[in-house]
C-alpha cells in the first residue's frame, strides 16, 4: 500500500466517522425535541393505530434522508478528490483507483447504492407531496414502496457489485 | 440577518434548488452510479476506462452537469441542516461560510479535473 492509498482510506474513515457523529447529532436532536420514533413505553401504545395513521415512519424516513444525504456529500467529496488525480498522473489515479475493487471498499459500494436508491426515491415522494394534495395515508403508501424500491434495488445491485469477490 | 444569509439563503431559493437539482440528480448520480459499478465492473474502470469515456461530450456533459448539480444540490441541502441543528447566529453563520467555500473549493477541483482532463486526453 503506498501513500496515496493510506491517505485516500484514512479520509474515508474520516468520513465514515463524521457520518457516525451526524447520526448521533440526529438522535440526540430527536430525543430531545421531536418527542422521537423511539420504543418508550406511550410509543409502543400508538402501536395499536391502525398502521395507516402511524406518522413514525415518516419521520424515519425524514431521519434517514438526512443521514444519506450527509453520508453521499461525506463521499462525493472524497471521490471529487480522488479523480482529481486523473488530471495529472494516470498512474497514481490507477494506484489509487485499485482499492475501489477490494472488498470492504465493494461492501461500502452497496451502502452507497442503498443511500442513493433511498434519497433518491424518497426524494420523489417529497416532491410528489408537495405538489400533488395526497394525504398522509397515501403518502405513508408511497413511502412503503420507496423503502421496497430501495431495498430490493441493493440486493440486486450488491449481488452484481459484490459477484467477481465472492466468486 | 447578514449579507451573506439575504444574498445566499433565500428560504424559497433553498427550496426550489432542492427539488430542481433533486429531481436532475436521481438520474444523473444513478445513472454514473449504473455505468461505473453495474454495467462495468467496478475493477475495470481505471484510468483507460476514465479516458474512453472523457473522450465523448456526453459524458463529459453528463460528469460537468453532475458536479454541478451534486454541490448546488448539496449546499441547499446542508443549509437545511444548519438551521435546524444549530441555533447561535454566529455559529450558524460561521458554518454556513465554512461549507460553502469547502464547495466552491470542491467545484474549482472538479472543474479544474475534467477541463484538464479533456485537454489532455485530446491532445494525445
Amino acid at each position: 500500500m503506498n501513500s496515496i492509498q493510506s491517505i485516500f482510506l484514512l479520509l474515508l474513515t474520516l468520513s465514515l466517522t463524521g457520518i457516525l457523529y451526524f447520526v448521533f447529532i440526529v438522535w440526540k436532536s430527536a430525543l430531545a425535541r421531536d418527542g422521537g420514533a423511539f420504543p418508550s413505553a406511550s410509543r409502543l401504545s400508538r402501536l395499536g393505530r391502525m398502521p395507516s395513521e402511524r406518522s413514525e415512519i415518516s419521520r424515519w424516513a425524514a431521519y434517514l434522508h438526512r443521514i444519506t444525504g450527509v453520508g453521499i456529500f461525506a463521499f462525493l467529496s472524497l471521490h471529487i478528490v480522488d479523480v482529481a488525480f486523473f488530471a495529472f498522473s494516470l498512474n497514481a489515479y490507477d494506484s489509487l483507483h485499485s482499492i475501489y475493487s477490494t472488498l470492504p471498499m465493494r461492501i461500502f459500494e452497496c451502502g452507497l447504492l442503498f443511500a442513493l436508491l433511498f434519497h433518491a426515491t424518497n426524494g420523489f415522494r417529497l416532491i410528489i407531496v408537495d405538489l400533488f394534495d395526497i394525504g398522509v395515508i397515501r403518502s405513508n403508501v408511497i413511502l412503503k414502496s420507496v423503502f421496497f424500491l430501495s431495498i430490493v434495488g441493493t440486493i440486486a445491485g450488491s449481488y452484481v457489485i459484490l459477484q467477481p469477490v465472492i466468486s | 440577518m447578514s449579507g451573506f444569509s439575504r444574498v445566499f439563503i433565500s428560504r424559497s431559493l433553498t427550496y426550489v434548488a432542492l427539488r430542481i437539482s433533486g429531481a436532475l440528480l436521481a438520474f444523473l448520480a444513478l445513472g454514473h452510479f449504473f455505468v461505473t459499478h453495474i454495467s462495468t465492473d467496478v475493477a475495470d474502470t481505471g484510468s483507460s476506462f476514465v479516458t474512453k469515456r472523457w473522450s465523448s461530450s456526453l459524458w463529459v456533459t453528463w460528469d460537468t452537469v453532475l458536479l454541478a448539480s451534486a454541490l448546488v444540490h448539496a449546499f441547499a441541502g446542508l443549509v437545511v441542516i444548519v438551521y435546524d441543528y444549530i441555533t447561535r447566529e454566529t455559529t450558524k453563520h460561521r458554518v454556513l461560510i465554512l461549507l460553502a467555500s469547502l464547495i466552491f473549493i470542491l467545484f474549482v477541483i472538479g472543474l479544474l479535473t475534467i477541463i484538464i482532463s479533456v485537454f489532455k486526453i485530446y491532445s494525445t
